[in-house]
């Protein structure tokens, strides 16, 4: 990916494994196995006779051994995760085999303690010592590197789509700001002289303006903070541009604790202001309007733009909604969206996402 | 340098109020000029620097409508135009393409001492500088009016309401919904900007594509093509006639 050589500051990759001390990793683990245990029974084909023993004792063995696998995975994550890939791989994998055989070995022994001699029942455990262990070792073997490489590669997909989102959004903030901050200063040099109060006012909103698009790409804010940095901005714009431009706010519906990515909304206003009512001589209004229904929070910015004009295809707009819309993704996968349309001289952007009271989960690993 | 005895007389063109105050502010402040008028838009400017005959026009770049530099186009059809310095906040295109044509700008917020160096030192800027501008800064990528001369006025054509454009041995007519006017530009460089909505069907015709009502063959051959509104027949030459039909074909 490009943006990797652009960025100075990108970690080198790493070994990327789910946390398996979760309870949710836990019960995927459970799941697989069941799964796993059903293929081996069907695949005996001896579905007349035993298939219900085969399938419990398999059940049995591969639980023992995929639990104690996600005991040694989840002690051993952070250690590994600080190594290399290439290390981290050949030790997980080692430490993998090494659970394998000793679970084969004690199955075994314990089978030998149980059993010896008698029939019945206890016919499940395995006779022959050798060929049981080599066997699992043999499965394990190929199990945990198809795991390992699976986890490599998901891990590689969603580090790319998030240097991406970074590098966009600086690429964003490069891009939009200087027109904005430059005519901000303007119009403070302005009111410095004719209303002082103003000005004062202006320096701080500007200066909220800018932490708030210094911040972590990654943190997510309560949606009244996002509101409060995009009525900052419009106070700013709306200095320079007086009555031309007027904004709606109907939001009151919505949940104010939920957390958002930071900066979803904000540029959508500034895009609104940028290439629609600072297009037009005699302004217009932008409505934003906030729905909550079924757990779910819909944003839409509406606003007049030039007519003729391809507004979603200029650069700058288009960068700015990729941009959301890659972050809305990070944040909730395939559970939010953006999307926009134009009807006549009319500009819709939307956002839909699940209202979440705490950062999504994987943005604390 | 000679100093005029009378005092510039200034137009000042933005649609920022406040930044209209503040230039306002600095100007009263520098000795042997005058504003004479202020415009929130681009045809306002036109009117206004066709009445006025200001010496010099401070130009805001970015601005609804009609851009600065358009305005710029447009006013230097009059005879004599008035000297130009371009104002700007933040654009990197229009500026590298003032840079690069040495043409008069200021960045926003203007000082006070550049601002008087650049009144000093205004000057014309020559067709051909101006049209390269509006090539490399093309801030809006294609314009919706076009200027023609009228006498002592100047006149703006929508886009929209031409019919065609038919050049003669010098000039361009242009024929719209309300009436026909010439202007002083090059059929090659309208038909490359406005080449999604015009066809060229003549080496000396440029036809809206939506004012095509039918596209006739005559006996001899030849197409010609008529125009919805005002009825009038065009010629299409045989080298015109392919890409004319082909288009024509791939609309409907």
């Amino acid at each position: 990916m490009s943006a990797r050589t652009y960025d100075p500051r990108v970690p080198a990759p790493t070994l990327h494994l789910p946390d398996f001390c979760a309870a949710r990793a836990i019960l995927a683990v459970v799941l697989i196995v069941e799964m796993v245990a059903i293929l081996f029974a069907l695949a005996r084909q001896s579905l007349q006779q035993n298939f219900w023993i085969d399938l419990a004792s398999c059940s049995l063995f591969l639980l023992w051994l995929g639990l104690s696998c996600t005991a040694v995975l989840c002690r051993t994550r952070t250690w590994l995760q600080q190594m290399p890939v290439a290390r981290a791989s050949t030790i997980a994998l080692c430490l993998l085999m090494f659970c394998v055989l000793l679970v084969s070995e004690v199955v075994y022994r314990l089978g030998q303690f149980w059993t010896f001699g008698a029939a019945g029942v206890f016919s499940m455990f395995p006779a022959d010592h050798a060929a049981f262990v080599l066997r699992n070792l043999g499965v394990g073997f190929i199990v945990s590197s198809l795991a390992l490489r699976y986890f490599y590669v998901s891990a590689e997909g969603k580090r790319n789509i998030e240097m991406a989102a970074q590098a966009r959004i600086r690429a964003l903030q490069a891009r939009i700001r200087p027109h904005f901050l430059f005519n901000s200063m303007n119009t403070i040099a302005e009111l410095t002289r004719s209303n002082p109060e103003r000005a004062e006012q202006a320096v701080e909103d500007l200066a909220d303006l800018f932490r708030a698009s210094l911040s972590d790409a990654h943190t997510q804010i309560p949606l009244r903070d996002e509101f409060e940095i995009a009525k900052t901005h419009q106070r700013i714009e709306q200095l320079r541009l007086g009555p031309r431009l007027q904004v709606t706010w109907d939001v009151d519906t919505l949940p104010m604790r939920a957390q958002v990515p930071g900066l979803i909304v904000q540029p959508l206003l500034e895009n609104a202001v940028y290439h629609g009512i600072e297009m037009l001589p005699a302004g217009g209004t932008v409505s934003i309007v906030g729905t909550f229904r079924d757990g779910r929070i819909e944003i839409e910015v509406r606003n007049p733009i030039p007519l003729q004009h391809n507004y979603g295809e200029r650069e700058g707009n288009r960068m700015a909604l990729e941009n959301i819309g890659q972050r809305l993704a990070l944040a909730w996968p395939g559970r939010a969206s953006i999307e926009t349309r134009q009807e006549g001289s009319e500009f819709f952007a939307r956002l839909v996402f699940p209202y979440t009271e705490t950062a999504a989960a994987h943005f604390t690993s | 340098m000679l100093q005029t005895p009378v005092d510039m007389r200034l137009l000042l063109v933005d649609d920022e109020l406040p930044a209209r105050d503040r230039m306002r502010r600095l100007l009263a402040e520098i000795e042997d000029c005058e504003i004479v008028a202020e415009a929130g838009t681009g045809e306002l400017a036109i009117a206004q620097c066709a009445e006025l005959r200001p010496d010099i026009v401070l130009l805001d770049v970015r601005m609804p409508g009609l851009s600065g530099i358009e305005v710029a186009r447009h006013i230097d059809s009059l005879e004599d135009p008035p000297a130009v310095i371009f104002t700007t906040a933040y654009d990197q295109y229009a500026v590298e393409a003032f840079e690069t044509e040495a043409v008069g700008y200021l960045l926003k917020p203007v000082r006070k001492e550049k601002l008087a160096h650049a009144l000093r030192h205004a000057s014309r800027i020559s067709p051909t500088r101006l049209a390269k501008l509006a090539e490399s800064a093309r801030i809006d990528h294609r314009r919706d009016q076009i200027c023609a001369r009228l006498g002592e006025q100047l006149k703006l054509i929508p886009v929209a309401d031409i019919y065609y454009f038919l050049s003669d041995q010098k000039y361009i007519t242009v024929r719209h919904r309300n009436g026909e006017n010439l202007i002083d530009e090059s059929l090659k460089s309208l038909a490359e900007e406005f080449a999604g909505d015009f066809v060229r069907i003549h080496r000396n015709a440029l036809v809206a594509e939506k004012q095509i009502s039918a596209v006739e063959r005559c006996d001899d051959g030849h197409y010609v093509v008529r125009i919805r509104e005002c009825g009038v027949v065009l010629e299409v030459s045989r080298r015109h006639a392919a890409e004319l039909l082909r288009r024509i074909r791939g609309e409907a």
